[in-house]
């Protein structure tokens, strides 16, 4: 595609490939990070189920069998310290499913975009849910360097060509 | 001279083929899958670090309507006489009605595996095979109507809620904030389930499938729902004559939301236009 810079308002013939404005490989990345600043910010949400203790989501790593299917998590510190925040780290059978946060503390997945649920396990199994019979999470895309992205997750991304 | 953007239910045989045939042309020509990564690469959600421009924000709206420019400019430079439908849900609630007919955009998805089967972008027309995508599914997937939870399109009255409120958005300007027509309109609430959904985002919930996820940019009924929710902005503008778009100006530096908004001036990401300059398209489309 083609992004026509200044073009709604000026109409001016200066194109920009959306390539040229892609979020850099560490934007990308940012989507599985949430720093510490950010989850200090969440309150706790008083309206979404029993309430929970600000912070509990590094807790509560899961591997079980749902649907069907193999779901594992776990919270994975960020290597530069316990100030750089982390990342929960998900799979379902084995393939990287990308969970965002909410401010409000809830969770959502690449699979179920407009809702968020309490808890990472929620988020997933609401994925699970989403992923029909014979089908899997897409293979995580090679990043630029030829191994996965930063996390593990599939942003689906990668193959990031722009027609000429 | 403005061109304009009519209720799908009012086209005629003809402007149907036509833009059915000019979507299958942009995603022949591998023009449509970048729409779709675009939307997933832009999706940031507010409990985490980054600018949100798309969505969870005030740019919600000037994002949505930049976006769907791109695609009708795509489809124009096909079919100069396409622009984009929208779908008002308030009236056409039903798996019956349009734009789930086999002249438009085919109707539900069969059990089990949700695929669209009717219509011009069930793969087996040969038209419509997905490549970016959450899961390794080649086809379009619906479920309209949740048929797990038998959810209900959203009301006039709810729509009327959003439309009523004369703030366009108010701090801190995420998916959390309870009041401002932005947020009612893209529809975060508190909580979960089906209380939680509202307007845009109870509209995605039930058309399901595709429409749920990352790249719900697939369905092409996406771009007939964001007509209809382009429609409300221009339709509180007219409610709300003073109403501008808000935060005028950027969060400052002790401000929890300094940088991860876009402020009525600044540049919309990934184009080089502002909020300020997308309040007013008239001189490039209207609403019929
Ligand atoms: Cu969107
Ligand atoms: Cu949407």
């Amino acid at each position: 595609m083609v992004v026509g810079a200044g073009g709604v308002a000026v109409g001016t013939e200066q194109r920009v490939t959306a390539a040229a404005h892609r979020p850099s490989r560490r934007e990308a990345a940012r989507g599985l990070l949430v720093s510490a600043a950010a989850l200090a910010l969440a309150p706790a949400v008083a309206d979404s189920g029993p309430a929970r203790p600000a912070g509990d989501f590094r807790g509560g790593a899961f591997d079980e069998t749902y649907r069907g299917r193999r779901i594992r998590g776990s919270w994975v510190p960020d290597p530069a310290g316990p100030e750089a925040g982390g990342a929960w780290r998900i799979a379902v059978d084995g393939r990287p499913l990308h969970l965002m946060r909410r401010a409000d503390g809830t969770w959502l997945s690449m699979l179920d975009h407009y809702t968020s649920y309490p808890t990472p396990l929620a988020a997933t199994r609401a994925a699970v849910d989403q992923i029909g019979p014979r089908q899997r999470l897409r293979a995580p895309a090679p990043g630029p360097d030829g191994g996965e992205h930063t996390g593990g997750h599939t942003h689906m991304g990668g193959r990031h060509g722009v027609p000429a | 001279m403005a061109y304009l953007r009519k209720n799908v239910r009012t086209l005629t045989a003809g402007e149907r083929r036509r833009f059915v045939d000019a979507l299958l042309t942009v995603k022949r020509r591998g023009e449509y899958d970048e729409f779709v990564r675009l939307h997933i690469d832009y999706y940031t959600a507010d409990g985490e670090d980054g600018l949100r421009a798309a969505h969870m924000a005030p740019s919600f709206l000037p994002w949505h309507r930049r976006f769907l420019l791109e695609l009708e400019r795509a489809l124009r430079r096909v079919d100069s006489s396409v622009t984009v439908p929208y779908w008002d849900w308030t009236r056409d609630r039903t798996t019956a009605s349009v734009p789930w007919t086999r002249d438009l955009l085919g109707g539900d998805g069969r059990r089990p595996d949700r695929q669209v089967m009717t219509g011009p972008f069930a793969y087996a027309a040969g038209h419509w095979t997905l490549r970016e995508g959450v899961t390794d599914a080649a086809f379009l997937t619906r479920d309209l109507g949740g048929s797990d939870d038998h959810l209900e399109l959203p009301t006039g009255g709810e729509l009327r809620r959003a439309l009523d409120d004369p703030v366009y958005d108010a701090w801190p300007w995420n998916s959390t904030v309870r009041h401002g027509f932005r947020n009612k309109l893209e529809g975060w609430g508190s909580g979960t389930g089906s209380a939680s959904w509202h307007n845009h985002n109870r509209v995605h919930r039930w058309v399901g499938g595709a429409m749920l996820g990352g790249a719900s940019v697939n369905d092409p009924v996406f771009w007939l729902h964001h007509a209809f929710v382009d429609l409300q902005w221009h339709r509180w503008q007219s409610a709300h004559r003073d109403g501008r778009y808000l935060p005028e100006g950027p969060p400052g530096a002790g401000d929890e939301q300094h940088g991860r908004v876009v402020a009525r001036h600044d540049r919309l990401p990934p184009w080089d236009e502002t909020p300020d300059q997308l309040e007013d398209v008239s001189r490039i489309y209207r609403y019929a």
